[in-house]
This record gives structure tokens, sequence and C-alpha cells, in this order.
């Protein structure tokens, strides 16, 4: 156990986080499991442009999500955690992760989820392979840190703040696009 | 409640509740749903089995250093949710070739387990890479 141990001791890490992150990946689980994004079918079915489940429980997600965020951002009580944008990196590694999602039919989270529907190819030949993959990352990291994942460096934008609209016009404004196009889709019966 | 049994939801209903819970992880604990971190600092574990040295002063493992925080646990999470939502609705089943697979490629698992490792293979290193 003490090699475990290890990776506890050397930050401080509250237990409360713990207990927390477990309880949120529970819920996070059971929700997707229920909506049948986990499975390999309806996220090659999105990806074939056949089946738009997956589309519909992202976008949902996305537009309860933006609203309840910014609220507590601007009550103070929550922090946007903007990553930088870095064109070459958020690109290529972009396109990288696509034909790796098309082979595989899982993403990082949902290779975990679909291990608990009992789904075995998400984890012997997804999760490992996700393991072996960070790994050579990893490696490779030190080499192209300084250069190719400078390329194209635009610092932490956000979307109000390159168009210099208030957050909550934007958030309107996404709310009706993604809503018409969630009807659109539901019209045509995807 | 007959609901937590039903097979499947809405995606508009699982959509919104996936929101909410990312509500609650900011709320509670100041973080955004994630995973791929989680296995950078799983690889950095495994590999300190072994060169924990090296892992240790790697670049990138001082980046994303190899320990059990909140996203750990909360990939944890995710695994034991979906065995109980699936579970509650029957739609557990121990499965290597999904059934898209097998129509187009036929049943062998051998064949699914090289590209489907392969796949998260490229997969994590394309995230990594575009996580910056």
């Amino acid at each position: 156990m003490s090699w475990l141990a290890s990776f506890t001791e050397k930050e401080v890490i509250r237990t409360t986080d713990l207990i927390l992150g477990l309880i949120t990946g529970i819920f996070f689980g059971f929700f997707l499991q229920k909506g049948q994004a986990l499975k390999y079918d309806k996220q090659l079915g999105m990806l074939r442009f056949k089946d738009f489940t997956i589309l519909k429980v992202m976008i949902t997600a996305i537009l309860v999500g933006m609203v309840g965020i910014y609220f507590f951002v601007d009550m103070g009580i929550g922090k946007l955690s903007l990553k930088p944008t870095v064109l070459g990196a958020n690109i290529i590694g972009g396109l990288i992760f696509g034909l790796g999602w098309g082979m595989l039919g899982y993403c990082p989270g949902t290779a975990l989820g679909a291990t608990g529907e009992g789904r075995f190819d998400a984890f012997w030949g997804g999760a490992l392979g996700m393991l072996v993959g960070a790994g050579i990352f990893a490696e490779v990291y030190s080499y192209i840190k300084d250069t190719f994942l400078k390329w194209g460096d635009l610092g932490k934008l956000s979307i109000p703040q390159v168009v210099g609209i208030q957050h909550w016009v934007v958030i309107l404004i996404i709310w009706v696009v993604l809503v018409l196009a969630l009807v659109a889709v539901e019209k045509k019966k995807l | 409640m007959s609901v937590l049994k039903k097979v499947r939801w809405s995606p508009y209903v699982a959509g919104a509740l996936l929101g909410l819970v990312s509500w609650f992880s900011v709320l509670t604990a100041g973080k955004y749903l994630g995973v791929s971190t989680t296995f950078v600092r799983t690889i950095g574990m495994i590999e300190s089995l072994f060169t924990p040295d090296r892992v240790a002063s790697l670049p990138y493992f001082v980046k994303e250093k190899p320990l059990i925080d909140w996203q750990v646990m909360e990939v944890l999470g995710i695994l034991i949710g979906a065995f109980i939502a699936a579970k509650l609705s029957g739609d557990f089943k121990k499965r290597f070739v999904p059934p898209m697979w097998e129509n187009r490629f036929g049943p062998s698992r051998l064949k699914r387990w090289a590209i489907a490792f392969l796949g998260g293979v490229i997969l994590m290193f394309g995230a990594r890479m575009a996580d910056g």
C-alpha cells in the first residue's frame, strides 16, 4: 500500500476532494449510460452522421452547463478554467484524436463507462491503448514543448472576450443557434 | 423508482442532467469535468513502479504529476456509475465486439482488440497534444 500511498502524500490532496470526485464521476457515468452515450454503435453512428444521439446529449449538456457556470462565476462562487488556444497543437491534436476515436469508437471517459457496461473491448483495447498513448506523448513532450506546442499560441481566449460582447448575450445567441440546430435534427428524424 | 430501471432516457434529459453534474462539479470542488489527464497520471504511476527517478524528472510528469486526485476518482466514478445504471436496467452485457463493428469487420476479437488498442494509443496522443 505504501507505493499507492506515496501518490497521495506528495501533494496536499484533501480527502473531501477525492470523495467529491468519486460522487461527481458516479453521476457522470450514470447519466451517460442512461443516455446511451457509452455505446460504440452510438459513437460511430454519430461520426458517420447516421445517429445524432451523441450530439443531442452533448449539446444539451453544454447549453445547461454554460448557464449555471457563468451564473456561478458572476456570483463569485466559481471560476472559469480557460485553456490557452494554441492553433498548431489544437488542430493537429484534434485531427489525431478524431482518427483514434473513429478507430476505437470510444473517447477517454466513455471508454471507462463502456467498461462499466461490460463492453470489454473498451478496457482491454481502448483504455490500455490510451495509457500507452499517454506514455508516448509524455516522451515526445520534452522535444516539442518549446517548439511545436507554442505555434499559434493565442493565449487564453473566450468567445465573449474575442467578439467583445457581454457573455449573457453570447449565451443567448448560442442557445438560439443550437436549439434551432436540434429542432432541425429532430425534424429530419436523425 | 421505475425510471431508474428504464434502458434509455431521452438524450435531452440525459444531457441536461450532465449539465447539472457540471454545476455540481464546479460548485463543490471548483473542477471541470475531464478525463484524459487521469490517463497521464496513471501511466506515470505505473512507470514509477519501474523507473521512479526518471518519471520524477520527465517534464511532462512534472507538469502532470503522478498522483491520485479529484479527477482520478471521478474517472473511477464513471465506471461505477455506468455499471450501476446498466445493471438497474438490464443493459449490462459482457461483450467484446460491438454489433456495428461485427457487421462490417466480422466477429474476430483479435482484430477488434488490435484496432481498439491502436485507436486508443492514437486518440490519447492527440488528446494530450490538443490539451497543451
